[in-house]
């Protein structure tokens, strides 16, 4: 990571991504209210349209950068030692790349299937 | 009414011990007032004070857990018994006197000085009132240290962060219109520690003195940043 992207750009991502997960959350919960889907095939069918689909994978992608940012900052603030710090940002480097490929990997076995 | 006071001496203590004091209250009287009684009883207590009107900004101490100037502190207004220690975070010198070197070299770091790259005028460097006006509100700073000493990102990495007080007199400096460094200050600024380990806690705007308010200069200096990198 640059220097450059760990002070304002950062800072920017972290806003950013934060209006998104905001707006997609509220949507999400809209459509909770209004016309939950019932039943997995309603489910599938839901996460199957390509707008759905491609504002979730948006939203994935947000909450990488958003943890990521966020949970940085906290190690800087809090873990000295280099060695321990290195470490969990590795770990949680890897955590989120887990999630993020295997929520990825359901959205898009969802089209396949 | 009762004080307790933070006492630690170099030569003898290994850690800060609270002592408590009877003082009698006499009307008006001010925190620094009942210091001074408690120093008539026991001469050996230590704490700075210069001024006695909030103008120097020497008695910056917590005060039932919260920064404040003692002379300009009310006893009336405390709670009892007042428990006084000294700037939370800052190695102890005795007493209540804390070692500010760190504070003052933010405070430095920021370059806390007018730049130009004009030649300089014959005579004073114009300004509108206008331009003037944008410096209220930053440039009554006095140097306390209740603002930074209360910041919990200043706590954890006061070598590497400004801390409010730095920041402020950073946009001090951004903000004026004869000032033609903004380029430098801004880069100086870069990077994950120096400004951007504040996370608008705004201890900085409950504690200081001088009802300042460092948090909006922060975000005045990011948001010009903002504006200078897109």
């Amino acid at each position: 990571m640059s220097r450059k992207l760990s002070g304002l750009g950062a800072w920017v991502l972290q806003r950013a991504t934060a209006i998104y997960i905001g707006l997609f959350g509220v949507a999400l919960l809209g459509v909770m209210l209004v016309s939950p889907p019932t039943d997995y095939a309603q489910w599938r069918n839901w996460f199957a349209d390509p707008l759905v689909g491609i504002a979730t994978l948006v939203f994935i992608v947000s909450i990488l950068l958003h943890a990521w940012v966020g949970i940085r900052d906290v190690l800087i603030d809090y873990i000295k030692p280099l060695w321990l710090r290195v470490s969990l940002l590795a770990l949680l480097a890897l955590g989120l790349l887990t999630w993020g490929l295997w929520a990825s990997q359901s959205l898009i076995l969802v089209r396949l299937v | 009414m009762k004080f307790a006071v933070s006492r630690f001496n170099p030569d003898t203590d290994s850690k800060p011990h609270m002592q408590t004091f009877e003082v009698a209250v006499e009307r008006g009287m001010m925190l620094r007032d009942a210091l001074l009684e408690i120093q008539r009883q026991d001469e050996s207590f230590a704490f700075r004070h210069s001024c006695g009107e909030g103008v120097c900004g020497s008695d910056g101490m917590n005060v039932n857990g919260t920064n404040r100037l003692a002379c300009i502190t009310a006893v009336s207004d405390l709670k009892e018994p007042v428990e006084v220690r000294p700037f939370p975070g800052r190695p102890i010198i005795r007493d209540l006197v804390v070692d500010m070197s760190q504070f003052y070299q933010q405070y430095k770091a920021v370059e806390p000085w007018l730049v130009r790259e004009d030649p300089m005028p014959e005579q004073e460097i114009l300004q509108s009132p206008a331009d003037r006006d944008k410096l209220d509100g930053l440039y009554e700073c006095i140097l306390c240290g209740c603002c930074s000493t209360a910041c919990p990102s200043f706590w954890w990495n006061p070598d590497k962060f400004h801390g409010p007080q730095a920041l402020l007199t950073a946009w001090r400096f951004l903000a004026d219109s004869r000032d033609q460094a903004t380029e430098h200050r801004l880069n100086e600024l870069e990077g994950p520690y120096k400004l951007f380990r504040c996370h608008t806690i705004m201890n900085c705007v409950e504690v200081c003195p001088k009802g300042l308010n460092p948090t909006q200069a922060i975000g005045h200096i990011k948001h010009l940043m903002l504006r200078q990198g897109v």
